[in-house]
């Protein structure tokens, strides 16, 4: 039998290594190894931030050029003299009056996204953990709502606006942030239904109901959804040209991204006005971004499960 | 005590109160002569920064100080095809301004009644003569006789910018507007030979590189239509009511032929993709740089022109323009023949105005000496009104005007060349025509197709659309009661497929507590769905079986919208294509990507949390700025794409390989303008979008309990079984999220092609939701975008039911099992 052919015979003879010298040297090979992975992580994340970056290189460049040397420059070169009141006329410009914007796309903003996590996390739950008669395929015409191109739907939606007397005013963006979002629905029911059911099991036998569930044991769980939820919604309805294009009528009700466009109008194009007002509209939401991380990589508080 | 009492004894039981009254109706009439009710006028304009800054600064209040019984809300919608979708929207709600700009798109709401013809009001208005504006631009902005549009501005095309340095350099006489082009060159005529003169001012090295161009401009038809023009070529045989496309014409052909020789074969023009990739019209780009010694565009560019050459900076040279070559082959005795293609805007009366006659006097003046006067100063606009284009001082520069506004000098050109404009066709119908006689012009642009091979074929996809469009159908009225049945009826059967495993299954007392409880939890969206999804969304599926355009009462139509879609539509498969093609690789491209990415943002890496902000930054800039910044990336010369795939001397091999594949013999990739790489340029587009997916997979990865993973490491299970026990299962709920919305999503977008490509080139990155969308909005056929709307719907709906049904790899952690 193969297996019983005499050891010794043929090849090298392998030293003889104690117990102890063994686990050392596993143990200073995965350290090694551990580093190296760590590097080559670290070296990818590099290499793939410096591409993402690029792009924002242009734009920071342009937005310090001269209409001359945006025309006239290549893309990479840096300014001559870096124009910084490029800046200044965009936060000055009465055609665009950058705080009264600022302070029109925030109120939207903060609100939907209340409106958003609010009602989102109340329907998410409802669809992933409370068993009620029709459940599934309601479900199904949830997610039907997403199906159709908002263009189809837009002449319709906006003559019901218009009865109810919305135009031209912020309704359109608040109120039906409070009764849903479809995807933000989907989104947290995927959470939602991956927290174990240990604990609100747990709570039931002392008498919990779904509300006291709800509120005590899955929203202090899905801080990262919810943290989630609130900063894609947020951002995009900051980003949104064409809700607000469509639903304001008066200049003093404007967005930022609204008045972005100012500078890119048909054949009077002012491109070094448009990078500089795209970084400034930037700058809250990366402050923000950076301010709410810690939200979304450390919001979940496991710990109580066991 | 009431005051006025019953009508019966008014003024004669009781005097007191007669006279009371008197006193009362006559302060009201004189009140009313001194301070007559305010009327408010809203005035609507696309404008940009600079051209609004005069209106509101300084137009709209000359006006109102004129008029004091009127007030003006301007509006301001900076995005021209959203413009014009808003008046066609508020229109149909009701609610559309009184007084708005408009072009040569007037048509889409002139011919449904959704504008005022102006005729009847200038003829009952002393003083005013529509004889002072251009005849041409009048006539252009008017449907079957009526003038919907009073022009503010004519933008003729027909002239050219030079390099006046270029000229003497060459020895050669600055062009005075008196030259003439012809197929050939004919050298004796010289300097009034066209031709002759880009030979002059061509450079070239040693090998045959072009380091100066003769001649560029502001996109390659203005030359092809000024030749097909200029020999008797028009695209269709009535501009505003067109029945013929006449693209096929030999003149046409051979127009946009010589349009195309001028840059591949005589190289008097840098190649088209130069022109479109770049982050602005190139061709001027190259005149500012004194790489290109002419540039032909309107005078809109002049603006511009000042802000990049200004009298004393070094880039500053001396420039000036002059009336674009006419057409002069022998035949033509040396009369002038020529035909430049021109735009032009202005203002109309939308029809809904509860002011007619404020509406009017707004217009009049928007249209008029004082508005266009301002506007011309600023070099925004050549006035409409023939004598103040000529008048020294208001549109040519006079003794006063300052030194920067000097540039050009030979304003008067704009004025000569008017009557030589021919205008776009008007019709309502051009658009989509156009759409499918311009496809596939890139090939040509490019030298790689023949003009005759593209017109050609395009004439018959464009003639079949036209006969489509133009058939006259006799449609009945739509039953809007038996709509409403059949809505309720589709209402009743979805209740009825919702609850039908439900019949008869009683519920315990402990799922009779889930199941109120559940309903209140849901609440929010049942309300949302009723009130705002369900009524829309079942309006366009009656639509859907509609002849529809939003303002008219709609036609029953039956399912001959699906039936044209199917059969005559030119790209409807074609789009469908182009979308399942972006959708599959797009979607689990993205999927993977930013999974790995938040896999590895995940790790205790140095620096992670900046990084994660560098990766998600791209999200969160404006998408408008991205565009352009994008479009720079994929330029095919001195892009960074190129440049990171050919490597600084153009001999990298994934350079070479990708050259062998898509742009023999030698050329590099232009992404955007090349039928094959269109598409996967919007596809590398879209991951540059990554961080939006990383964050949920972050979020993910976070719902993940680490003591899984301290369990798994006292059993002793390496990275792999981590992964594959732990992360992965983990995972899943968040892996479906993402491809199912991921599918939904990408199926219906638009945006990318909507801003970088038109759907171009050739066809290759028309998106379904971008046809479905110019259907809705550019061709107003509701009716008919309702019916690929519904398509597309089931497609989806099949495509998320599918993936529902291979749900089993999904695993819920709090699922009871």
């Amino acid at each position: 039998m193969p297996e019983t052919t005499p050891l010794g015979t043929t090849g090298p003879i392998k030293p003889i290594l104690s117990d102890e010298e063994r686990y050392k040297r596993a143990a200073r090979q995965a350290a090694v190894g551990a580093a190296t992975a760590r590097f080559l992580m670290w070296a990818t994340l590099m290499i793939g931030a410096v591409l993402f970056m690029l792009p924002l290189y242009i734009m920071m460049v342009m937005a310090l050029k001269t209409p001359a040397e945006v025309s006239g420059s290549s893309v990479w070169a840096l300014p001559k003299v870096a124009q910084w009141n490029n800046f200044n006329i965009v936060l000055t410009n009465p055609n665009a009056p950058f705080f009264a914007f600022a302070k029109n796309t925030i109120t939207i903003a903060t609100l939907s996204t209340l409106g958003v996590i609010l009602s989102s996390s109340l329907v998410a739950y409802g669809f992933a953990r409370v068993d009620f008669r029709g459940r599934d395929r309601l479900f199904v015409l949830l997610l039907s709502t997403m199906m159709l191109p908002a263009a189809v739907t837009r002449v319709p939606t906006f003559v019901l606006y218009t009865k109810l007397g919305w135009v031209d005013t912020f309704y359109p963006f608040i109120i039906p942030a409070f009764l849903g979002s479809a995807w933000n629905i989907f989104l947290l029911r995927q959470f939602f239904r991956s927290i174990p059911r240990d604990l609100d099991e747990a709570a039931i036998l002392d008498g919990a109901n779904h509300r006291i569930i709800f509120w005590k044991v899955i929203m202090p769980n899905s801080g990262a959804a919810l943290a989630t939820v609130g900063i894609l919604s947020f951002i995009y309805t900051w980003k949104d040209f064409e809700g607000p294009l469509v639903f304001l009528n008066s200049p003093e009700k404007q967005t930022l991204e609204l008045g972005l466009n100012t500078y890119r109008s048909l054949r009077a194009e002012q491109w070094e006005l448009l990078m500089a007002g795209s970084v400034l509209v930037m700058i809250p939401l990366l402050v923000m971004f950076i301010a709410g991380q810690r939200y979304f990589v450390k919001g979940i508080v496991m710990s109580g499960i066991k | 005590m009431p005051l006025g009492g019953d009508d019966g004894d008014d003024g004669r039981g009781n005097p007191m109160k007669g006279l009371l009254k008197a006193i009362a109706i006559a302060g009201l009439a004189l009140f009313a002569a001194l301070a007559p009710a305010q009327v408010r006028l809203r005035l609507s304009v696309w404008d940009g920064d600079e051209a609004l800054r005069i209106i509101r600064d300084r137009i709209v209040p000359e006006f109102e100080r004129r008029n004091p019984g009127i007030k003006v809300k301007l509006e301001n919608y900076p995005d021209y095809n959203l413009y014009h979708q808003k008046m066609l929207i508020t229109y149909a709600a009701g609610i559309a301004p009184d007084v708005v700009m408009m072009d040569l798109n007037f048509q889409r709401l002139a011919k449904r009644g959704a504008l005022l013809p102006l005729n009847t009001f200038w003829e009952k208005t002393p003083g005013f003569d529509i004889n002072d504006y251009y005849k041409e631009i009048v006539d252009s902005h008017s449907y079957k006789g009526v003038c919907y549009v009073l022009p503010r501005d004519i933008a003729p095309v027909g002239i050219i910018y030079y390099n006046k340095k270029a000229f003497d350099e060459a020895g050669i006489p600055y062009p005075d507007g008196t030259w003439t082009w012809d197929f050939q060159e004919r050298p004796e005529l010289r300097e009034k030979d066209f031709l002759w003169v880009c030979r002059q001012l061509t450079k070239k090295t040693k090998a045959g590189k072009v380091t100066r161009w003769a001649y560029s401009n502001g996109w390659p038809e203005i030359w092809a239509n000024q030749v097909a023009f200029s020999t008797g070529a028009y695209p269709v045989d009535n501009p505003e009511d067109p029945t013929k496309v006449l693209i096929n014409d030999p003149n046409y052909i051979r127009g946009y032929q010589f349009a195309s020789d001028l840059m591949n074969k005589l190289k008097y023009q840098p190649s088209v993709s130069e022109l479109t990739t770049s982050l602005m019209a190139t061709g001027q780009q190259l005149f500012v740089q004194q790489r290109a010694a002419m540039y032909q565009n309107g005078i809109w560019e002049v603006p511009n022109m000042r802000k990049m050459l200004k009298p004393g900076s070094p880039d500053f040279f001396e420039w000036d323009i002059c009336l674009a070559p006419a057409y002069g082959p022998a035949s033509t005795n040396g009369k002038r023949v020529s035909q430049t293609v021109t735009g032009g805007s202005g203002y109309g009366i939308m029809a809904s105005t509860k002011h007619p006659e404020e509406a009017w006097k707004l217009t009049q003046f928007m249209g008029g000496e004082y508005a266009m006067t301002e506007m011309a100063k600023a070099g925004i606009a050549q006035p409409a009104i023939k004598e103040l284009a000529t008048r020294p001082g208001v549109w040519c520069p006079g003794p006063e005007t300052p030194l920067e506004e000097r540039y050009p000098a030979n304003r008067i050109a704009t004025h000569q060349a008017v009557p030589f404009v021919r205008f776009a066709p008007t019709s309502d119908l051009y658009p989509e025509i156009n759409n499918l006689a311009i496809k596939g012009l890139e090939l040509l642009w490019q030298g790689k197709k023949s003009a005759k091979d593209v017109l050609t074929e395009n004439q018959k996809l464009a003639q079949d659309r036209l006969d489509t469009l133009r058939e006259e159908q006799q449609l009945a009225p739509f039953n809007w009661g038996l709509g409403g049945l059949v809505a309720l009826a589709i209402i009743g059967s979805i209740l009825f497929w919702v609850y039908k495993p439900e019949f008869g299954r009683k519920l315990t007392r402990m799922e009779t507590g889930d199941n109120r409880a559940g309903y209140r939890f849901i609440l929010p969206w049942i309300i949302g769905a009723v009130v705002f999804a369900t009524g829309p969304m079942i309006l366009s599926l009656l639509m859907a079986f509609a002849d529809w355009d939003a303002i008219r009462p709609a036609k029953f139509r039956g399912v001959q919208n699906f039936v044209e879609a199917g059969t005559r539509d030119p790209f409807f498969w074609k789009s469908l294509q182009v979308t399942f093609t972006y959708t599959f690789w797009a979607v689990p491209l993205g999927i993977i990507g930013s999974m790995l990415l938040a896999m590895l943002l995940n790790q205790k890496v140095k620096g992670v949390t900046v990084f994660r902000a560098i990766y998600y930054v791209p999200s969160i800039a404006s998408a408008v700025a991205g565009a352009l910044i994008w479009r720079r990336i994929f330029s095919k010369d001195n892009g960074l794409l190129n440049n990171l795939l050919y490597g600084p001397n153009e001999t990298w091999p994934v350079g070479k390989w990708l050259t062998s594949i898509y742009e023999k013999p030698d050329n590099m990739v232009d992404w955007l303008n090349n039928e094959q790489t269109a598409l996967p340029a919007l596809v590398i587009m879209s991951l540059w979008g990554l961080g939006s997916g990383t964050v949920i997979f972050l979020a993910g990865l976070q719902g993940i309990p680490q003591f899984y993973y301290e369990a798994a490491t006292l059993d002793g299970a390496n990275n792999w079984k981590k992964f594959r026990n732990i992360t992965w299962p983990m995972l899943t709920p968040t892996i479906f999220f993402t491809a199912v919305t991921g599918f939904i999503g990408t199926f219906q977008s638009f945006t990318q092609a909507f801003i970088m490509t038109q759907g171009g080139p050739n066809g290759s990155t028309m998106f379904y939701a971008l046809h479905l969308y110019n259907n809705a909005f550019a061709n107003v056929r509701m009716g008919y975008a309702s019916a690929l709307g519904w398509v597309l719907f089931v497609i989806i709906l099949i495509f998320t039911a599918f993936q529902f049904a291979m749900q089993r790899f999904v695993y819920y952690e709090g699922d009871s099992r």
